[in-house]
């Protein structure tokens, strides 16, 4: 009865959750890697994100994160973890001109080493020992801006155009099913839904290059996606995490932790 | 022009260290300062040490003891075996413990209470994990001076893992059961010990606390490898310095205390165990000064 219970309210949430979404790092595993009695943990992962976002065109956005790990939970209940790290983000094409009168120096978008702080909680149920389920939330927020400048020529006159990417977040909901095998290695799958945006500012309009006319609000083209990984320990207490992805592009990434 | 007065006085100092401590005293000799909570710490070591130290050592009766000059060098040769120093300039260094206690007394210890009132002890150790993390430059080029390259690997393995899974070095992941990474607590002073170089005479430096020529030196090479040395303005380096130092006071209140009173004369028992507590970690990595010559056992 309370499984049940749990499942209809992830379903209720999935259903009432915004329609768009995006990704900020991996989720890990449902089931939280603290120590049982509960404890610390903490970690370093890398993360390689593909996203399509739309304002009008569609934008295909990539971004490689490092960062680092703490959170604190119980293997067979819930976990809050918190990351910092730092970015860079690429916005292919968003240079390129569509008008003929216009050319540009370059193509892409493109920054390096914005820092951002991702918060997350979960809460994992496990049915017996090899099968269990959880439910997640993750939110990313940059603390800094993202900044590019383009040169060009429009009708022949020379122009300079600075291109901002302004709070650019995004809140990440879902649920996974988790196998637990041999070894203590951690199989898991689900979906997900999520939510993504971000402000784009130009210092002043050019005809035929897209981000450039106006202010306007980036955001994730798709709003659900799936995910899987594995997680594997590793000696001393070290744990190794691989996920996958996948909305519009793939994602993929790995992360080691430690815990204490 | 400071700058350099003080690194001549430093030379002056290190210079009448040598002179009052001739090559066969050198090389028995204990090394550099620790940080004053430390050598508080290890009081209870120089309790251990037996009360009848060894006589002459062996290597030193082989000589040939022909005039006083000789018998002077002996004599301080097994002074220093057993942990004794020179103290030439007791009446300045009286003047200067008597300023650092109420430093400690009226300043130290008040301000490192209230911050500990405020500041869980969780919140204080992950510091002290913290400002020990920052210090590895240090302690990783002693263990190679010293041709410690076990040593060496063990501080890299620890600043590594204490930085990327310790949250920057708040958390000391390195030294858990699992792990098992012990800190190589090593300095410029112990490093200059280990080749031979004698302490020379106490010396109580207002601020910094217990010292030897030797060891005033081996400050100043560790200044140099210390990150917080080269902060920007200057009195960022100074503040960090100073918090690190309150943190690590609020974590050993009740230390210094119990030395005082114990002691007949206080003075003498943090000479007494200044002396012995570097004497001991210069031996702990092959000093020159066999354990049995040095008074303390061999297991030390």
């Amino acid at each position: 009865m309370k499984i049940v219970k749990i499942i209809v309210i992830i379903v209720f949430v999935i259903l009432i959750a915004p329609g768009r979404a995006a990704a900020g790092g991996p989720f890990g595993p449902p089931q939280p890697i603290a120590k049982e009695a509960g404890g610390l943990h903490t970690g370093i992962g890398y993360w390689f994100h593909e996203d399509k976002y739309k304002n009008g065109t569609e934008q295909v956005t990539r971004q490689n994160q490092v960062y680092s790990e703490l959170g604190y939970g119980s293997r067979n209940g819930w976990e809050i973890t918190a990351r910092v790290g730092m970015s860079d983000l690429k916005l292919i094409d968003a240079f390129s001109s569509s008008a003929a009168s216009t050319a540009t120096s370059k193509k892409d978008f493109e920054e390096h080493g914005k820092f951002f702080g991702t918060a997350g909680a979960k809460g994992f149920y496990p049915f017996n020992k090899t099968f269990g389920m959880g439910a997640f939330i993750q939110g990313t927020y940059y603390f800094s801006d993202f900044n590019d400048t383009v040169s060009g020529t429009q009708n022949g006159v020379p122009f300079s155009v600075k291109l901002s990417v302004k709070n650019l977040w995004d809140v990440n909901f879902g649920m996974g099913l988790q196998v637990t095998v041999p070894y203590g290695i951690k199989m898991y799958l689900g979906p997900y839904v999520y939510y993504s945006e971000a402000k784009v500012s130009p210092s002043t309009d050019v005809a035929g290059v897209a981000l450039a006319s106006g202010e306007t609000t980036m955001k994730n083209k798709t709003g659900f996606g799936g995910f899987t990984g594995i997680e594997v320990p590793l000696a001393k207490g070290f744990r190794l995490n691989l996920e996958g992805q996948y909305t519009e592009r793939l994602s993929i990434g790995a992360a080691v932790s430690y815990v204490y | 022009m400071k700058a350099f007065s003080f690194l001549v006085l430093l030379f002056v100092f290190f210079v009448a260290g040598c002179a009052h401590s001739p090559d066969p005293v050198a090389s028995l000799a204990p090394p550099a300062a620790p940080p004053q909570a430390q050598q508080v710490m290890v009081v209870s070591d120089s309790v251990q040490i037996p009360p009848n130290p060894p006589e002459m050592p062996v290597k030193s009766e082989t000589k040939n003891v022909d005039d006083y000059g000789d018998i002077e060098v002996l004599e301080k040769v097994s002074e220093e075996a057993r942990g004794e120093i020179a103290d030439p300039l007791e009446p300045f260094n009286r003047a200067m413990y008597h300023f650092n206690d109420k430093l400690y007394f009226w300043v130290l210890k008040p301000v490192a209470q209230g911050y500990g009132k405020v500041v869980p002890e969780v919140a204080r150790v992950s510091v002290s994990n913290f400002f020990a993390n920052l210090a590895f430059p240090i302690r990783f080029v002693n263990c190679l001076l010293q041709a410690n390259f076990k040593g060496a690997a063990a501080e890299l393995g620890r600043f590594t893992l204490n930085t990327l899974w310790g949250v920057g070095g708040f958390l000391d992941p390195a030294s858990s059961e699992d792990i098992n990474l012990s800190k190589q607590d090593e300095d410029f002073g112990q490093t200059l010990g280990a080749y031979g170089l004698g302490q020379g005479f106490f010396i109580i430096w207002p601020l910094f606390g217990p010292s030897s020529p030797r060891d005033t030196v081996g400050l100043v090479g560790d200044a140099f490898l210390t990150p917080s040395t080269y902060f920007t303005p200057w009195y960022a380096g100074a503040g960090t310095k100073v918090y690190d130092r309150v943190n690590d006071t609020s974590l050993n209140i009740g230390d210094y205390e119990s030395l005082k009173e114990a002691a007949i004369d206080p003075y003498v028992a943090i000479r007494d165990a200044y002396v012995q507590y570097r004497l001991k970690k210069v031996n702990r990595k092959g000093g020159n000064t066999p354990a049995e010559d040095s008074g303390l056992p061999k297991n030390e």
